[in-house]
């Protein structure tokens, strides 16, 4: 058992790329779903979105890859508004119903042979990512030498994108905690403890909650940016539903309705993911066997992990709903 | 014109072509030239097509090699080394009266990863595909038939759905694990087998290995998706309202549930597709325009006939009309002095029964997977917000037409985005009917 490594990868995990993705969408969703009350199952769809906004420029409409930054915007808008103008007057589980439909018909679009000029099929769009690279590259950042000390040590590609990736966490996080402070963010938190009552006070609550829907959906937009960019390259099977799960795993493992919450949580749940996983996998290396049964097979662990998720998930919203920094007063609302 | 121009010029270079020297060749294209027809009992009997010209060139245009296509309608040509190539066949060396397949274009490119071994094979196919030789109204018979039976699985997992939606508030985002329990319960008792249950072999189907016949093991999985309604319920969800856990908290809870379940089963499972073992290969049966196997026959019937005993049931019987009264409105069926809990209790068992017949006629049709029934959670949830939220009759109906509908839809949309106008009608429901075709008009926002 490589002690050393485990702990070495945890804490990478901690401040890592996939925080970093994760950190982003969870901001977004936490506008919805911490602060608003709004259950999007569907942050995934708004991930691919900024994803495919990227991607489309080299691929389908042959401009500048900075294009797709208002690409991505514009596609993720019009999601927002598809999935909110039919739900938002009714329940909370009608949205939730088909934000998780919408995101996986967009993942069936962008994979499918029928819209391959546009989206690349299953395989995806790559090698778009160069202009991004460019940029470091002049800032002098050798893409392949090491930078860093002990336990965080990247290479300069790694580093670039974690640069950017925590500067837009840092952005998102700031513009979230001032908006909600604003009296516009109180309307929001007030529309999640008793929509009537703010009604009542003659604010126009679908407004309001369009709006909400729409400025998380556009954070996570820039989570799926991220995403690509790091990877060089979009592929439709990274934008399942699971993806939603994971990130909202994640934010209530932070905390809910806090901007630390959603930053905090996404770092917590890669460096406990990277640390389990990385545990299982030594264990797996070298079985322990009962008779006849191994304990673990390392075929198993990848499973395993995302068990645990289930079970945490299930765990934090028995126990603690609120998360870790979260005020349980906030998580009372009933959504019938 | 341009055709004939495009087949005059690539015989030309092809010409020119034979007069440089030939290189030493250790990949090749084997380029096969077939016109599609069946034989009397509909199966696929190709005939091969001679005397077709089809020339290669490289990812820049140069011509790497021609050739025609011999008795056994193959032509091989030599390419130099695994790489990109583009096959255009010469549409105007074919023989009279025939003409490629729309779906078989007459240039078609190579990638350099797909050469698994030395030769990659490219069909051209000539004449109508089998699909195509049917008229629209056979193709929409056929159609229709396949999604009545995908409706009534649909409508059957449905129900346990509604009915919890109904009766708790409660939107159950693991539905689709409770349906894929069922499959996979019965899979385990028809092909895993249980050995501590091998001395009951002394019984018909029950073999040493304690694998049962498919007619012991379905109802045994059914038994087994109640027991996991009532398990998760009694286990779960009793105690979160006891609790005053808020419903939206419920909600995120049945997501973690549904990963943590989908995992284990994949774990369990592994990541294939399996059949059950009877029943699985059977000959169509030919009625009119639609073919249909006796195994699919049998399993629509039964499922037509447990949704109707379900609908009588709910009409009709004491506990029928108290799940429809507590569905309706809890805090009025309690003051009546119906006992809610046990109503509630009674639709979860009902629901993971029903979810698991769902399973396992769906395993029989589309085998046992892990994520057999989550596939179809999205299809159900348009389903029951068609046939209104909470409503068990709407559920049926409503499940029947998603069904129908996604079925039909494959003629005009690709197979593979079949499930989008299940998204246009859940969003034209909320636009135009949010309470669905079933559902009353009361504010639901």
């Amino acid at each position: 058992m490589d002690w050393t490594l485990i702990i070495e990868n945890s804490l990478k995990g901690l401040i890592g790329v996939n925080a970093v993705y994760f950190a982003v969408a969870a901001i977004g969703m936490n506008v919805q779903y911490g602060y608003t009350g709004l259950l999007n199952f569907g942050q995934a769809g708004f991930m691919a979105c900024g994803a495919y906004g990227l991607g489309m420029t080299a691929h389908y409409f042959d401009i500048p890859m900075w294009w797709g930054i208002p690409l991505g915007v514009l596609f993720s808008v019009l999601l927002g508004l598809l999935m909110g103008i039919p739900t938002l007057r009714l329940r909370a589980d009608y949205l939730a119903i088909v934000t998780i439909a919408a995101a996986e018909i967009i993942r069936l679009i962008v994979r499918s042979v029928k819209f391959k000029t546009y989206f690349g099929g299953s395989d995806g769009i790559n090698n778009f990512s160069e202009p991004f690279r460019e940029i470091g590259t002049d800032l002098g950042i050798q893409q392949s030498a090491e930078y860093g000390f002990w336990p965080f040590t990247f290479t300069g590609r790694e580093l670039w994108t974690l640069i950017i990736g925590w500067l837009v966490v840092a952005l998102f996080g700031f513009l979230v905690y001032q908006l909600m402070k604003s009296p516009w963010g109180r309307v929001l938190k007030a529309i999640r403890e008793d929509e009537d009552a703010v009604r009542s006070l003659g604010k126009n609550v679908y407004s309001y909650k369009m709006q909400s829907l729409i400025l998380g959906g556009v954070i996570g937009t820039f989570s799926g940016m991220i995403f690509a960019l790091d990877r060089g390259s979009v592929q439709p099977d990274n934008y399942s539903r699971d993806v939603t799960f994971y990130v909202l795993t994640a934010l209530v493992l932070g905390g809910v309705a806090k901007v630390t919450g959603s930053i905090i949580g996404p770092m917590l749940f890669w460096g406990l993911f990277t640390f389990i996983d990385n545990f299982m996998r030594q264990i797996a290396e070298d079985p322990i066997k009962v008779g006849n049964f191994t304990i673990l097979q390392s075929t198993q662990v990848g499973q395993l992990n995302y068990m645990l998720i289930g079970l945490a998930l299930i765990l934090l919203m028995v126990f603690r709903p609120q998360g870790l920094v979260g005020n349980r007063k906030e998580m009372a609302f009933d959504g019938r | 014109m341009a055709v004939l121009l495009g087949g005059l010029l690539s015989g030309f270079l092809g010409l020119a072509m034979f007069q440089s020297p030939a290189k030493a060749a250790e990949y090749t294209l084997r380029v096969q030239v077939k016109e599609q027809s069946r034989d009397a009992n509909g199966k696929t009997d190709n005939q091969p097509v001679s005397g077709v010209s089809v020339t290669v060139t490289d990812a820049d245009g140069n011509e790497i090699g021609v050739g025609e296509t011999d008795e056994e309608g193959v032509a091989l040509i030599p390419v130099p080394d695994r790489g990109d190539y583009t096959v255009t066949l010469d549409e105007s060396t074919l023989p009279d009266g025939q003409t490629l397949d729309a779906k078989s274009p007459a240039v078609q490119t190579v990638t350099k990863d797909s050469f698994v071994t030395t030769t990659k094979i490219i069909n051209f196919f000539t004449g109508e595909s089998q699909s195509e030789s049917q008229t629209f109204v056979e193709r929409l018979s056929q159609r229709i038939l396949d999604g009545i039976r995908l409706g009534l699985v649909l409508a059957m997992c449905a129900v346990g759905l509604s009915l919890i939606f109904g009766t708790t508030g409660l939107t159950n985002f693991a539905h689709g694990e409770v349906v894929t329990f069922g499959g996979l319960a019965t899979f385990v008792f028809n092909i895993t087998g249980l050995s501590f249950l091998g001395f009951l072999s002394f019984l018909p189907g029950v073999t040493e290995q304690g694998t049962f016949h498919i007619l012991w093991a379905a109802p045994i999985g059914v038994v087994f998706g109640g027991l996991f309604g009532w398990a998760l319920n009694a286990g779960i969800f009793s105690k979160l309202r006891h609790r005053g856990i808020g419903l939206v908290t419920q909600m995120v809870l049945t997501v973690g549930l549904s990963i943590l379940l989908r995992n284990f089963f994949l774990s369990r499972f592994g990541g294939r597709t399996r059949p059950y073992r009877e029943f699985t290969l059977q000959r169509a049966w030919e009625i009119g325009p639609v073919s249909i196997t006796p195994r699919d026959a049998v399993v629509s019937i039964l499922s037509l006939m447990i949704l109707v005993s379900v609908a009588l049931a709910l009409r009709y019987t004491r506990l029928g009309k108290a799940t429809r009264a507590v569905s309706d409105n809890p805090d009025l069926a309690s003051a009546t002095g119906i006992d809610s809990e046990r109503v509630i209790r009674l639709v979860w068992i009902l629901g993971g029964a029903l979810a698991a017949i769902g399973g396992v006629f769906r395993g029989l049709d589309e085998q046992a997977s892990f994520d057999m029934g989550s596939r179809l959670l999205f299809l159900m949830f348009a389903g029951i917000t068609l046939g209104g939220l909470g409503s068990a009759f709407g559920a049926l109906v409503g499940g029947f037409v998603v069904g129908i509908m996604v079925e039909v839809a494959s003629l005009v949309v690709p197979t593979e985005l079949k499930a989008t106008p299940a998204l246009v009608v859940l969003i034209l429901v909320l636009l135009f009917r949010p309470q669905g075709i079933l559902g009353k008009a009361q504010r639901v926002g």
